[in-house]
C-alpha cells in the first residue's frame, strides 16, 4: 500500500493552483450580487417608467383624471373613473364567489377527501391555475358569455325585477358579455389560487391541535371552524389577497368578455371596462402623445393598487412562513 | 523547521506537536461555546475528543479547519498552531488550510455525482493530473480506505448508491485523496451500523499511520478504542487530558470518571 | 340529544357544501377542456403547422405565430434563466443572511404576480419607444422579465433545500465557494431548477399581455427580431375577436395548442419536483 503522504503536493504547487481561483470567485460573486440588484431594479424600472410615460396625463388632468367619468380620445378628455369602477366590481365579484368556494375546496381536500382522491383532486385543481389566461378569454366569449345570456341572466334579471334596488342592479338586457360575465371568469381563474395557500396553510395546523379537539367530542366541522380556520387566518388571508391581485391585474380573460365600454352602469350586467382591457384594448391604436399618456397613467394606477395588495399578502403569508418553522 | 516542532512531552517521548490549541475560546453570536481551551494533537496520533452533547467537542473539531468561517456570527479567538502557523490569523488562506486538514461528518456526504467524480472533485482543485494518473489517484485513495474492491466495477455510478457505511468510506477516500497531513472526524460511525463502524474503526488505526487524526465521538468504547490520547470537554471547557489509557482507567477529575462510567451525558 | 343532532346537521350541511366547491371547481377544468378539445380538435390537421396565417376570409395555418412564439420563447428563456439563477444563487449562498437579500425576496415575489400588462407597459417604454418600433426583440425582453421572479424563486428554494452538510463538505476539501457553488450545489438542486424552468416556460407561453404592445403581430412570415413578430397568444386573440369564421377555428386550434404544451410542461415540472434534491 503506497503512502500518499510521501508524496505531498508542495505548498507552493497548491497556493498556485487555488490562484485560479481568485478571479473566478470574485466575479461569480458579484455577478449573483448583480442578479440579485438587476431583480430590485426591474421593480424600480416599472415604476418609474410609468411614471415617466403617465406624467403628461397626471400634468393635463391632475386630480380629475381620478375622478372624471369621460373617456373621449376625439376631444383628449380622459378620466379614469369608469376603468377603476369595472376593475373593482369584477374583482369583487370574483373574490365574493371565488374565497367560499376555494376555501372550501381546501377543506375538501385536507379534511374530507379520501387519501387516494386527495393528491389527483389538488393537481386538477391546479392545473386549472396554470390554464393561460387566453384561453379563459375565448372559452367566455364563445361558449360561456352566450350560455349565460340566454339561460342565467334573464332568470336573474325577472328574478329581481320587483325588487328595490336589485333591480337596478340586475337591470337588463342580458347582453352575455359585460362585468357580470367578466367578473364569473375572473371568479373560475382565481379559485385555483385560493384554494392551493389555503390547502397548504391547512396543513401547517398541528394535528396534536385538531385530535385534541376531536377528543373532545367535536365534529369535522367543529374542528375546522374552530381549530383548523383560526390557526391558519393568516395565511389564508394572504391567499385570498393573492388572488385579488390576480383578479385585479388579469388582462386577457376579461378584455374578451367585458364589452370595453367607458362608463359606469348600475347593472352589473350591463357591459364595462376594467384598467387593463382599457389598455389591452386601446394601446397600439392609440394616436396621439395624451392619449397614450392617459393609458400608461392607467397603468400605473394599476401598479400602485396591485403592489399594496400583493404586499399585503406577502407580509401575511411571511408572517406564516415563520410560524410553521 | 520551525519553533514548535519536535518538542517531546512527558508523556509521549519524540512526538511532535502537530496541532497546538492555545488559549482558545468561541463564540456563537454572543453565546460563548467554548472558554480558553489548550490542547495539543500530536502527529500521527489519534487524539479523542469525548463529553455530553453540547459540550463544545465538534465546535472545537470545526475550528480546526476553519469551517465555522462558512457562516456569519461564529467566531474564534485565541491561537491554533499548526506547524508553526497560527492558522486563525487574517492572512491564512483557509482553502489551502483546508487541504492540509480533510474533515470527515457525523453523516455521509458524498456530492450528488459518481463515485470516480467524487474523489477526482478535490484532487482538481489543487493539481492538474491526466486522466491515468488521476485514474491511479482514485484507484490508491479507495484502496486506502478499504472501499475499492467493492467499488472498483462501478467507478462510473452514482455515489449516492453506495451504503451508508460505504459512503461514509467513500468521504474518508475523498479526503486523503487530496493528501491532507491531519484529517479530522465528527462522530464518523454514529450514522453507521455496527459491522461499518468495526470497518471505519480499523480504517481509522491504518490512517494513523500517516495522518494526524482528531475524532470527535460520543461512543466512549470508540475512544477507548482508536485514541492515543483523549480530551474529555464539558459545558465548553477542557475538563481533562491524557493518554488514553490513563483517563479510562484513572481520571484525576470526578467529573470525567462520571461521564466514563456513564452516570450522565 | 337535539343539540347534540343539530351538530351533526350542521356538521353535514358544511361537509356538504365543501364537497359541493371541489365539484364546482373540477366542473370547470372539465368543462374548459372539453370544449376546447372539441372546438379544437375540429381544426386541427397538418395544414395548421405548414401554412402561414391566412388574410380574412381564406384558409391557412398557424406556422409564423407558432415560430414567432417559439423564438421570443428561447430568447426569453435564454435571457431570463441566468439571471434568475444568479439572482437566486445570491439570496440562497452568498446573501443567506443579509439584509438585501430579505428585500429581494420580497420584491421578486411582488413582480411573480405583478399583472403582466404592466410588463408590457414597462418594455414599450424602456425599448420600443427608444427603437421606434415594435419588434420580436421587446417581446422576447418582456417574457424575460416574466420568466426571471419565476425562476429566482425556485432557484432559491432548491438551493435553500440541499443540506448545509454538502457545503460543508466541499468546503472542506478546500473548494473555493464559486467552484463549491457551480460543481456540487447546482448538481444537487438540478432537477428543481430545472423545474423552475419548465414552470417559466409554461407560464410564458401562453401570455398575451406583455406581447401586444412589445412584439404587436405580424401576419407574413416572419424570423427578424428586429421587425414586429407574430406570436400564437396574439393570433388567437386577434383572431378570435374578429368576425370571421375561419379565423375563429384557428383560433380555437390554436388555444388547443398552447393549453396542450403548457399543461404537459406543468405536468412534467411536477414529474421531475418529485425527484427534489438529491442528498
Amino acid at each position: 500500500m503506497a503512502i500518499l503522504t510521501l508524496e505531498t503536493a508542495t505548498f507552493q504547487e497548491r497556493s498556485t493552483s487555488l490562484k485560479r481561483f481568485i478571479v473566478k470567485d470574485a466575479v461569480f460573486k458579484n455577478l449573483t450580487f448583480a442578479a440579485a440588484l438587476l431583480v430590485l431594479s426591474i421593480l424600480f424600472g416599472v415604476f418609474l417608467s410609468l411614471i415617466i410615460g403617465a406624467w403628461p396625463a397626471f400634468q393635463t388632468f391632475g386630480l380629475e383624471f381620478l375622478t372624471s367619468q369621460s373617456w373621449n380620445p376625439v376631444t383628449e378628455k380622459f378620466g379614469a373613473l369608469a376603468p377603476i369602477y369595472g376593475t373593482i366590481v369584477t374583482s369583487l365579484i370574483a373574490m365574493g364567489i371565488a374565497v367560499p368556494v376555494g376555501i372550501g375546496i381546501a377543506i375538501f381536500i385536507t379534511e374530507l377527501c379520501p387519501p387516494s382522491l386527495r393528491k389527483p383532486i389538488a393537481i386538477a385543481i391546479e392545473l386549472l391555475a396554470g390554464i393561460p389566461s387566453i384561453i379563459y378569454g375565448i372559452w367566455g366569449l364563445f361558449v360561456f358569455a352566450p350560455f349565460l345570456q340566454s339561460h342565467v341572466q334573464p332568470a336573474i334579471i325577472s328574478l329581481f325585477s320587483g325588487v328595490p334596488f336589485l333591480n337596478d342592479l340586475f337591470a337588463g338586457p342580458p347582453y352575455g358579455i359585460g362585468m357580470f360575465t367578466a367578473g364569473l371568469i375572473l371568479a373560475i381563474m382565481v379559485i385555483p389560487f385560493i384554494s392551493s395557500i389555503s390547502r397548504d396553510v391547512f396543513e401547517t395546523t398541528p394535528s396534536v391541535l385538531k385530535e385534541s379537539t376531536y377528543a373532545l367530542g367535536a365534529t369535522t366541522w367543529e374542528v375546522i371552524w374552530n381549530v383548523v380556520l383560526p390557526y391558519s387566518r393568516a395565511g389564508v388571508l394572504g391567499g385570498v389577497m393573492l388572488g385579488l391581485g390576480r383578479a385585479l391585474g388579469e388582462t386577457m380573460a376579461v378584455t374578451f368578455v367585458i364589452g370595453n365600454a367607458h362608463k359606469i352602469a348600475a347593472s352589473i350586467m350591463a357591459p364595462g371596462t376594467t384598467i387593463s382591457a382599457t389598455i389591452a384594448n386601446e394601446f397600439t391604436e392609440a394616436v396621439g402623445d395624451l392619449y397614450t399618456s392617459a393609458l400608461i397613467a392607467l397603468g400605473f394606477i394599476l401598479f400602485v393598487i396591485t403592489f399594496i395588495v400583493l404586499a399585503i399578502a406577502r407580509y401575511m403569508l411571511s408572517r406564516l412562513e415563520v410560524k410553521t418553522r | 523547521m520551525n519553533a514548535l516542532t519536535v518538542r517531546a512531552t512527558q508523556d509521549m517521548p519524540n512526538t511532535r506537536e502537530k496541532v497546538a490549541i492555545r488559549d482558545l475560546s468561541f463564540f456563537y453570536g454572543e453565546n460563548k461555546a467554548l472558554h480558553n481551551i489548550d490542547l495539543t494533537a500530536y502527529e500521527r496520533q489519534v487524539s479523542a475528543l469525548i463529553g455530553p452533547s453540547g459540550c463544545g467537542k465538534s465546535t472545537l473539531l470545526r475550528v480546526l479547519n476553519r469551517i465555522y468561517a462558512l457562516y456569519p456570527n461564529q467566531r474564534a479567538e485565541g491561537e491554533v498552531w499548526l506547524d508553526g502557523e497560527n492558522i486563525l490569523d487574517n492572512s491564512q488562506d483557509v482553502n489551502l488550510l483546508r487541504a492540509k486538514v480533510g474533515m470527515v461528518f457525523q453523516k455521509p456526504t458524498p456530492f450528488p455525482m459518481s463515485i470516480y467524480e467524487n474523489i477526482a472533485f478535490g484532487v482538481r482543485l489543487y493539481e492538474n493530473l491526466n486522466r491515468s494518473e488521476m485514474d491511479e489517484r482514485v484507484e490508491r485513495a479507495l484502496t486506502r480506505a478499504a472501499l475499492w474492491d467493492e467499488v472498483k466495477d462501478r467507478l462510473g455510478t452514482s455515489a449516492l448508491g453506495l451504503s451508508g457505511g460505504q459512503q461514509q468510506r467513500l468521504c474518508i477516500a475523498r479526503t486523503i485523496a487530496v493528501k491532507p497531513e491531519v484529517i479530522l472526524l465528527d462522530e464518523p460511525t454514529s450514522a453507521l451500523d455496527p459491522i461499518s463502524t468495526a470497518k471505519v474503526e480499523q480504517l481509522i488505526d491504518e490512517l494513523k499511520r500517516d495522518f494526524t487524526i482528531v475524532i470527535v465521538t460520543h461512543n466512549m468504547q470508540q475512544a477507548a478504542r482508536v485514541a492515543d490520547r483523549t480530551a474529555f470537554f464539558y459545558l465548553g471547557k477542557l475538563i481533562e487530558e491524557g493518554p488514553t489509557s490513563q483517563m479510562f482507567s484513572n481520571p484525576k477529575d470526578r467529573r470525567t470518571l462520571d461521564y466514563i462510567t456513564g452516570r450522565f451525558g | 340529544m337535539t343539540m347534540y343532532t343539530r351538530r351533526l346537521t350542521k356538521n353535514r350541511i358544511w361537509l356538504g357544501l365543501s364537497m359541493g366547491a371541489a365539484a364546482f371547481g373540477l366542473l370547470w377544468l372539465v368543462l374548459i377542456l372539453g370544449t376546447l378539445i372539441w372546438n379544437g380538435v375540429a381544426g386541427l390537421d397538418v395544414t395548421v403547422f405548414t401554412r402561414m396565417t391566412p388574410p380574412p376570409g381564406g384558409t391557412g395555418g398557424l406556422l409564423n405565430p407558432i415560430i414567432g412564439s417559439l423564438i421570443m420563447t428561447v430568447l426569453a428563456i435564454l435571457i431570463g434563466t441566468p439571471v434568475g439563477v444568479l439572482a437566486g444563487t445570491y439570496m440562497a449562498e452568498y446573501g443567506r443572511y443579509a439584509r438585501l437579500t430579505f428585500i429581494v425576496r420580497f420584491i421578486n415575489d411582488i413582480l411573480l404576480s405583478a399583472p403582466s400588462i404592466i410588463v408590457g407597459l414597462f418594455i414599450y417604454e424602456i425599448i420600443v419607444v427608444p427603437m421606434g418600433h415594435f419588434s420580436g426583440f421587446a417581446g422576447a425582453i418582456a417574457l424575460a422579465v416574466i420568466v426571471i421572479p419565476v425562476v429566482v424563486r425556485t432557484t432559491e428554494d432548491m438551493l435553500l433545500l440541499v443540506p448545509n452538510t454538502m457545503r460543508e463538505a466541499a468546503a472542506a476539501l478546500g473548494s473555493p465557494r464559486s467552484f463549491l457553488i457551480q460543481r456540487v450545489i447546482y448538481r444537487a438542486a438540478r432537477a428543481g431548477i430545472i423545474t423552475g424552468i419548465l414552470l417559466a416556460v409554461a407560464r410564458i407561453s401562453g401570455e398575451t399581455a406583455p406581447l401586444l404592445f412589445t412584439a404587436l403581430n405580424n401576419q407574413f412570415w416572419n424570423v427578424n427580431l428586429n421587425a414586429p413578430m407574430p406570436s400564437l397568444p396574439v393570433v388567437i386573440f386577434q383572431f378570435a375577436l374578429s368576425p370571421y369564421e375561419d379565423w375563429q377555428r384557428l383560433a380555437w386550434t390554436g388555444a388547443l395548442i398552447i393549453t396542450v404544451a403548457v399543461l404537459s410542461l406543468s405536468i412534467l415540472a411536477r414529474a421531475l419536483t418529485a425527484k427534489g434534491v438529491e442528498r
